[in-house]
C-alpha cells in the first residue's frame, strides 16, 4: 500500500499510469486499439511535442515561462525547408537550429533574468518578433516541395516499428532527464524554481541558471523545427502557432508545476505523448476528432485542480500541525517538569 | 512645469503622445492614403475583438491574474449563436442572450477554480482555452452546416443594402459615419472606466491586486471578486464573438482563436502591471488603438507586408517593457549616471 | 585556546533607527553561547551581519583570529559559519539528500559517504529519500544542522531551534548540541527559553536595545539575574502615556467581549473578558500564539472549540466581513503583509474596510465622503502627508501605521485589536499612537493590545494577561503589572505571588 503511495508521489510515474489507463480505457471500448503498432504509433507521433515540452520544461522548472518556442520552431522549420529545397544536409539544419535557438534563448534570458521583465510578457514580445522573421525568411510563402528524401526520414523505422526520430528523441529525453535529476548543475534548475532565496544562499546563480534554461528551451525548439519540417514537408508562415500552449499543457499533464521547482523531463515527455495520442485514441473510441480539444481541456483542468487542492491541504495541514504542536508542548513541559514554576 | 512633470509620470499620457506620433509619422509619409477617417475607423474595427476583450482582461490582470481563454470563448459564442439560430430555430436575440450566458458560465467555471481552489490562473485558463474551443467544435458538429463553411445568412440586409437587426451590430453605421462596432466599443470603454475607476467594486479589484491579504483583513470577499473578473472577460469575449459573427456573417468555432497573445500585448502595453494592482481602462484602450493604427499605417505608408505585422508589434512590446523595467529598477538611471563611489 | 569568532564594536542602523549600538562578543571552540533578548533587541540583525546578509556600519569580525570581511552568505559559508534559520530555508520539493548536498562541488559518491558518516556520528534518524515538504519542522531543522555539518562549519548558529519542537525532539537536539560541543565546534544558541540556557549553554549573553547588557559564563548567573538583564534600566524613561492613570470601576461594567475556553491552531483554552473603555494587554514572546489567537477571533482561521461573544451575541467562527460588521476591527502585526496597500492611495487605504457598507457610497465611490473620512483620521492622528492621493508606500512606517489604525476605527468598532501597534515606528509616532489608544479608551472603545514591549503594557493597560506557548499563564490587574512579572511570565516563569 505504501509502495503504491510512493509511486504516486513520483509525479512522472503517476503521469505514466495515467497514460496507461488511457490506453487501457481505449482498449476496453475498442479492443482493436490494443495492438503493438497502434500504441507505438502514439509514441512516434509525439516527436515534435516531446522536443518542445522537454525544452520548455527547463524554463518552467525555474519558475518562468517561454511562449516564444512555437515561433522559434516555426522559424527553424521554415529555414530547414529552404535548405531542404536545395538538397542541403540535415547536419547544416541542426547546426543552425542550435545557433538560432541559442540566440533566442540568450535574448529571452537577458530580458527575464537580467532586466527582470515578467517572463510571459517578454517572451510574448520575442514570439512576435520571431514570427515576423518566419515571414521574412519564407518571403511570405509556404515552404514546400523539398528535394531529396528529407521528408522520408520521419517514417524510417529504427526497430520494432519505432521510427528513428522517436528513438533519437527518446534518447535525448532520457539524457536530459538524467542531466536534470542526477547531475549537480542539473539540479540547479529545480533549486532555483523551488526556492530562489535558498538557492542563492548555497551559492547557486539564479541569473545563469535561468539563462541556461532559456538557451536549452530555444535549442530544443529549434531542433523540433527541423523535425517539424521533415514530418510535414510543408511549412506555412503560421507554422507552430499555438504549439507553445500545447507544450505547456504537456508539461502540466506530466506533473510539472508552473510555479517551478517541481517535476522532471520524463514527465514532460509522457505529457507530450498524452497530448498527441488523444486524437488517435478518439478514433478508436469512435468519437470524431472534434472531441480532441475538449477532452484535453477537461484532463488538464481536472489534473491541476486536484493537484492544487492536494497541495494546498498539505501545506495547510503542516502549518496547523506545527501550531498544534506548540500548545501540546506546554502540556508535555508541564507533565515532564511538574510545571514551569520557579 | 510641475503639471507637465506630473503628466509625464502618467503612462496614459505617454501612450497618447505615441498615438499622436503615429498620426504625425504616418500622416507625413502618406497623407493622401493614411488620413482617411473611414479607413482609420475600419482599422480599429478589424481588431475590435482584441480591443474589447483587452478592456475586460485589464480587470483580471489588475487582480494579479491572467486570462488566456477569452479568445477561445469568441469562437464558442459565435458557434452557439449560429447553431441555436440556424439549427435550433431560436430567435436571433435569444441566441445572442444564450451565447452571453454560456460565455459567462465559462468564465465562472475557470474563475471558480482560480479563486476557490487556488490553481494558477495561467494553467486554468490554458485548460479553459482547450476546453472551450473544444466545446465550440463539438457544438459546430451538431449543425447540419459543415464546420469549415461557417453558418451564414444572419438577419438581415435590406434590399437597399442597409444592415438591420443582428447584422447592424457588426456592419451598421450610426449617423452615417460611425460604425456601430466603434460606438459599442466607446460605450464599453466608458462603462468599464466607470466600473473600474469609480465604483466600490473597481476599488476592491485594485486593492486585491495590490495586497490580497490586506484585502481579506479589510473584510473584502476576495474570492468572489476574483471569480467575477473572469465572468466579466467571458462576457467581453461574448460581445466580441457577437460583433465578429455579425460582421463577417459567419458563425465558426475557430473565430478569434489566434488573438490570445495580442490581447495580452494590448493590456500590458496599456500599463497594467502583470503582478496586479495597477492599470487603467484608458491605457488599455489607447494601447489597443496604437496597435491598430500601427497595423494599418505600416503596410500603407512603409510597404510592410500586412501579413508581417507581428515583428514591429513584438519589437515595440520588448522595447517598452524593458524600458519600463529599467526605469523602475533604476538601472536606466544608473546607466546614465554612474554611481559615485562613497568612501 | 584562541577564539573562534569574535565581533568587535559592531554598529548598524537602518535609516535613523540604530539597531546595534556597539556589540562585542567572543566565542571559543567547544563553547555554547546562549543569546537571549526580547524582540527588536538586535539578535537577528547581528546574526545576519555574521552571515554576510547585512554589512555592519562599523566594527570588525574575526574568524579564528583572522579579520574577515563577509559581504555575501557564500563567504560566510567558506569561512565555516553556518546559520540554522528559525524558519528553515529548504527546497520543499527535493529529497533530504538533495537538500543537504545542493551546491556542493565534490562528486556525489564522496559526498554521500561523508553524509552517511555525518548522520551516523550525530545519531540522527533521518530517511534521506524523503521529500523535504513531508518533514516536520524539527526534522527540517535536523536537515539544516546536517547542512551546517556537511560544510564542516566551525561556527554554528542556531536561531530558536526549539520553538517548534516537541519535548522528545528537544531532548535529541540537546544531545546533538552536546556532541557538537565535544567536537570543538563553537555554537551560538538563540532562545527565548531561560530554562534551556542552564541546560546546554556554557556562556550567556543578553541583548537589549542593541547592546549587550550582561554576559559571562552560565555558572555565574541565576534565572532571576537573567530576567533582570532583560529588563530596562530604571533610568531610561520613554513616553508611554502613563502620566495619569484613570482607574476603571469594573463592578458596574458588563463585558463587551467574552472569550470562553477558546482553542484554535496555535493557542488553547483561552478565557478572558474585555470591558468597554478598558485596555487589556496581551504580553508574551513572539510565537506564543497571541497573533494566532486574535486573528482567529477576527475570522482568519478555524476555531477548534470554545466560544466568542460580542455583547452577548455569539460570533464564533463568523467570516471576517461579518466580524467587522459585528463591531470588531484589527490592526495586524505584520503591517506589510496584512496591513497596507502599498501602491494605493492613502484615501483608498483608509476606507478599504468600508467598501462593504454604504459609508463611501452605495455603488459609485463617493469621493467627498471618502476624502472626508480619510482627512478626519489624518487630522486626528496628526499623520504627516502631502495629499490623500499619495501612495501609501511613500509614507514612513509610523504614518502608515496611523493610516491603518484609522482604517480600523473607520468601521466604528466596539472592540479594537491592536497587534504590536508600535513595532518598527519611530519615537514620535509611537507617542502619537499611545495618545490615540488613550483617546479610544476615553471614548469607551474596548482595546485589546498585543505587545512584546512590556513597558508599553505597563504604561497603557488596565489589565494584562500573558500568553506562553499558546496558553494564558498569568493575569494581572493594573497594580500588579510590573516589568518583572510580565517578562518572567512571558518567558514561562510564573512567580507564585503574581497570579
Amino acid at each position: 500500500m505504501s509502495k503504491i503511495k510512493n509511486i504516486l508521489q513520483v509525479r512522472w510515474m503517476s503521469s505514466l499510469l495515467f497514460l496507461i489507463a488511457l490506453i487501457i480505457l481505449t482498449g476496453l471500448i475498442n479492443s482493436d486499439f490494443l495492438t503493438y503498432d497502434n500504441i507505438v504509433a502514439c509514441f512516434n507521433a509525439s516527436v515534435v511535442f516531446t522536443l518542445l515540452a522537454v525544452g520548455i520544461s527547463f524554463v518552467i522548472m525555474t519558475g518562468e515561462i517561454d511562449v516564444s518556442i512555437g515561433s522559434t520552431m516555426g522559424l527553424m522549420a521554415a529555414i530547414s525547408g529552404l535548405i531542404a529545397q536545395e538538397k542541403g544536409s540535415p547536419v547544416k539544419m541542426l547546426i543552425l537550429a542550435v545557433v538560432i535557438g541559442t540566440v533566442v534563448g540568450i535574448i529571452n534570458g537577458l530580458g527575464v533574468a537580467y532586466f527582470g521583465v515578467p517572463s510571459l510578457i517578454f517572451t510574448l514580445g520575442t514570439c512576435g518578433v520571431i514570427r515576423g522573421l518566419v515571414y521574412i525568411v519564407s518571403q511570405g510563402k509556404t515552404v514546400e516541395n523539398f528535394a531529396g528524401d528529407f521528408t522520408g526520414y520521419g517514417t524510417q523505422v529504427c526497430f520494432a516499428s519505432i521510427t528513428w526520430y522517436y528513438a533519437i528523441v527518446f534518447v535525448i529525453a532520457i539524457i536530459a532527464h538524467l542531466l536534470l535529476t542526477r547531475t549537480r548543475r542539473g539540479k540547479y534548475f529545480i533549486a532555483v524554481g523551488d526556492n530562489p532565496g535558498g538557492a542563492n544562499l548555497v551559492g547557486i546563480s539564479v541569473f545563469w541558471t535561468k539563462m541556461a534554461a532559456y538557451v536549452l528551451s530555444g535549442v530544443f525548439a529549434g531542433i523540433s523545427g527541423v523535425a517539424f519540417a521533415s514530418k510535414y514537408g510543408q511549412i506555412t508562415i503560421s507554422a507552430g502557432n499555438g504549439y507553445e500552449m500545447s507544450a505547456i499543457a504537456a508539461c502540466v499533464l506530466g506533473g510539472i508545476s508552473l510555479s517551478g521547482g517541481l517535476g522532471n523531463i520524463a514527465g514532460a515527455a509522457i505529457g507530450a505523448i498524452i497530448m498527441s495520442s488523444v486524437t488517435r485514441m478518439l478514433v478508436f473510441i469512435g468519437l470524431p476528432s472534434t472531441y480532441d480539444d475538449a477532452i484535453t481541456g477537461i484532463m488538464l483542468i481536472t489534473i491541476v485542480v486536484i493537484d492544487a487542492l492536494a497541495q494546498r491541504s498539505a501545506i495547510e495541514n503542516a502549518r496547523r500541525k506545527r501550531l498544534l504542536m506548540r500548545t501540546a508542548l506546554t502540556k508535555a513541559d508541564t507533565d515532564a517538569k511538574g510545571g514551569a514554576e520557579v | 512645469m510641475k503639471l507637465v512633470k506630473q503628466l509625464f509620470k502618467r503612462w496614459e499620457f505617454i501612450l497618447l503622445i505615441l498615438l499622436v506620433l503615429e498620426f504625425v509619422v504616418f500622416g507625413a509619409a502618406n497623407p493622401a492614403k493614411f488620413l482617411r477617417p473611414a479607413s482609420i475607423l475600419s482599422s480599429i474595427t478589424n481588431y475590435i475583438s482584441i480591443c474589447i476583450i483587452a478592456l475586460f482582461v485589464t480587470f483580471v490582470m489588475i487582480t494579479g491574474g491572467i486570462d488566456i481563454q477569452a479568445s477561445s470563448i469568441i469562437g464558442l459564442t459565435s458557434i452557439i449563436i449560429g447553431v441555436s439560430w440556424s439549427d435550433g430555430g431560436l430567435n436571433i436575440w435569444v441566441s445572442v442572450l444564450l451565447a452571453i450566458l454560456a460565455a459567462a458560465l465559462c468564465g465562472a467555471l475557470s474563475g471558480f477554480f482560480i479563486a476557490y481552489c487556488g490553481v494558477q490562473p495561467m494553467v486554468v485558463t490554458l485548460g479553459g482555452s482547450f476546453l472551450y474551443s473544444g466545446l465550440g467544435l463539438l457544438i459546430s458538429g451538431m449543425s447540419k452546416t459543415p464546420a469549415y463553411q461557417g453558418i451564414s445568412g444572419f438577419p438581415s440586409k435590406t434590399e437597399t443594402g442597409a444592415f438591420v437587426g443582428f447584422r447592424f451590430l457588426g456592419k451598421g453605421m450610426l449617423f452615417g459615419f460611425l460604425p456601430t462596432q466603434i460606438f459599442i466599443y466607446i460605450v464599453l470603454i466608458i462603462l468599464c472606466s466607470v466600473l473600474l475607476h469609480m465604483t466600490k467594486y473597481g476599488r476592491k479589484i485594485f486593492l486585491i491586486g495590490v495586497n490580497p491579504q490586506a484585502a481579506e483583513y479589510s473584510g473584502i470577499n476576495t474570492r468572489l471578486v476574483i471569480m467575477s473578473t473572469y465572468i466579466l472577460t467571458g462576457i467581453g469575449a461574448a460581445i466580441s464573438g457577437i460583433l465578429l459573427t455579425s460582421n463577417v456573417d459567419s458563425a465558426k468555432s475557430d473565430l478569434g482563436a489566434t488573438f490570445t497573445l495580442s490581447i495580452i500585448t494590448a493590456v500590458v502595453l496599456g500599463g497594467t502591471l502583470s503582478t496586479g494592482g495597477k492599470g487603467s481602462i484608458i491605457g488599455t484602450a489607447l494601447a489597443s488603438i496604437i496597435i491598430c493604427i500601427l497595423r494599418y499605417g505600416l503596410p500603407l505608408c512603409f510597404g510592410v507586408s500586412s501579413q508581417n505585422l507581428d515583428l514591429p508589434v513584438g519589437v515595440i512590446l520588448i522595447i517598452i517593457v524593458v524600458g519600463r523595467a529599467l526605469a523602475e529598477s533604476g538601472k536606466l538611471y544608473r546607466f546614465f549616471m554612474p554611481k559615485k563611489k562613497t568612501s | 585556546m584562541e577564539s573562534m569568532l569574535s565581533v568587535k564594536n559592531i554598529y548598524k542602523s537602518f535609516g535613523t533607527n540604530a539597531v546595534l549600538k556597539g556589540i562585542s562578543m567572543e566565542l571559543k571552540g567547544g563553547e555554547v553561547l546562549a543569546l537571549i533578548g526580547g524582540n527588536g533587541a538586535g539578535k537577528s540583525t547581528l546574526m545576519k551581519i555574521i552571515m554576510g546578509i547585512y554589512q555592519p556600519d562599523e566594527g570588525e569580525i574575526r574568524v579564528a583570529g583572522e579579520k574577515a570581511a563577509i559581504t555575501q552568505p557564500s563567504q560566510a559559508l567558506a569561512l565555516g559559519i553556518y546559520m540554522v534559520p528559525q524558519e528553515p530555508l529548504l527546497f520543499p520539493n527535493m529529497t533530504v539528500e538533495e537538500n543537504i548536498l545542493m551546491g556542493f562541488k565534490e562528486s556525489a559518491s564522496v559526498l554521500k559517504k561523508r553524509l552517511e558518516q555525518c548522520i551516523q556520528e550525530l545519531g540522527f534518524d533521518l530517511h534521506l529519500q524523503r521529500k523535504a515538504n513531508t518533514l516536520s519542522i524539527a526534522e527540517q531543522q535536523l536537515v539544516e544542522i546536517l547542512k551546517g555539518m556537511m560544510r564542516e562549519a566551525r561556527i554554528l548558529i542556531l536561531d530558536e531551534p526549539t520553538s517548534a519542537l516537541t519535548f522528545d525532539e528537544v531532548r535529541s537536539l540537546f544531545k546533538v548540541v552536546q556532541d557538537l560541543k565535544k567536537k570543538g565546534i563553537a555554537l551560538i544558541y538563540i532562545t527565548h527559553r531561560l530554562g534551556e540556557v542552564f541546560e546546554i549553554a556554557t556562556h550567556v549573553a543578553i541583548m537589549r536595545d542593541g547592546v549587550v547588557t550582561l554576559s559571562g559564563p552560565v555558572a555565574d548567573f541565576t534565572k532571576e539575574m537573567l530576567v533582570q538583564g532583560l529588563l530596562p534600566p530604571d533610568t531610561e524613561h520613554k513616553d508611554h502615556g502613563s502620566r495619569e492613570y484613570k482607574a476603571i470601576d469594573y463592578s458596574k461594567l458588563k463585558p463587551v467581549m467574552e472569550v470562553k475556553d477558546l482553542s484554535g491552531y496555535g493557542f488553547s483554552n483561552i478565557t478572558f473578558n474585555l470591558y468597554p473603555g478598558e485596555i487589556l494587554g496581551i504580553a508574551g514572546v513572539v510565537g506564543a500564539g497571541r497573533t494566532e489567537l486574535v486573528s482567529t477571533i477576527f475570522g482568519r482561521d478555524k476555531v477548534l472549540s470554545g466560544k466568542v461573544f460580542l455583547e452577548g451575541k455569539d460570533i464564533t467562527g463568523l467570516s471576517t466581513k461579518q466580524i467587522l460588521e459585528a463591531g470588531i476591527n484589527y490592526v495586524p502585526e505584520d503591517r506589510h503583509y496584512h496591513g497596507i496597500f502599498g501602491i494605493s492611495s492613502i484615501a483608498a487605504n483608509t476606507t478599504s474596510a468600508l467598501l462593504n457598507g454604504k459609508a463611501v457610497g452605495s455603488f459609485l465611490i463617493d469621493k467627498k465622503s471618502e476624502n472626508g473620512i480619510s482627512q478626519k483620521y489624518v487630522d486626528d492622528f496628526r499623520t504627516k502627508i502631502v495629499s490623500l492621493a499619495d501612495l501609501m508606500s511613500s509614507l514612513s512606517g509610523g504614518n502608515q501605521q496611523k493610516v491603518v489604525i484609522g482604517r480600523a476605527l473607520s468601521t466604528k468598532p466596539k472592540v479594537v485589536i491592536l497587534d504590536e501597534p508600535t513595532r518598527g515606528i519611530d519615537a514620535a509616532a509611537r507617542g502619537d499612537v499611545y495618545h490615540i489608544i488613550q483617546k479610544l479608551k476615553e471614548e469607551g472603545v474596548a482595546v485589546l493590545m498585543i505587545s512584546s514591549d512590556m513597558e508599553e503594557i505597563m504604561g497603557l493597560a488596565d489589565r494584562s494577561i500573558t500568553v506562553y506557548n499558546g496558553r494564558i499563564n498569568g493575569e494581572f490587574d493594573h497594580a500588579d503589572i510590573t516589568q518583572d512579572a510580565l517578562t518572567s511570565a512571558s518567558f514561562g516563569i510564573v512567580k507564585e505571588a503574581a497570579s
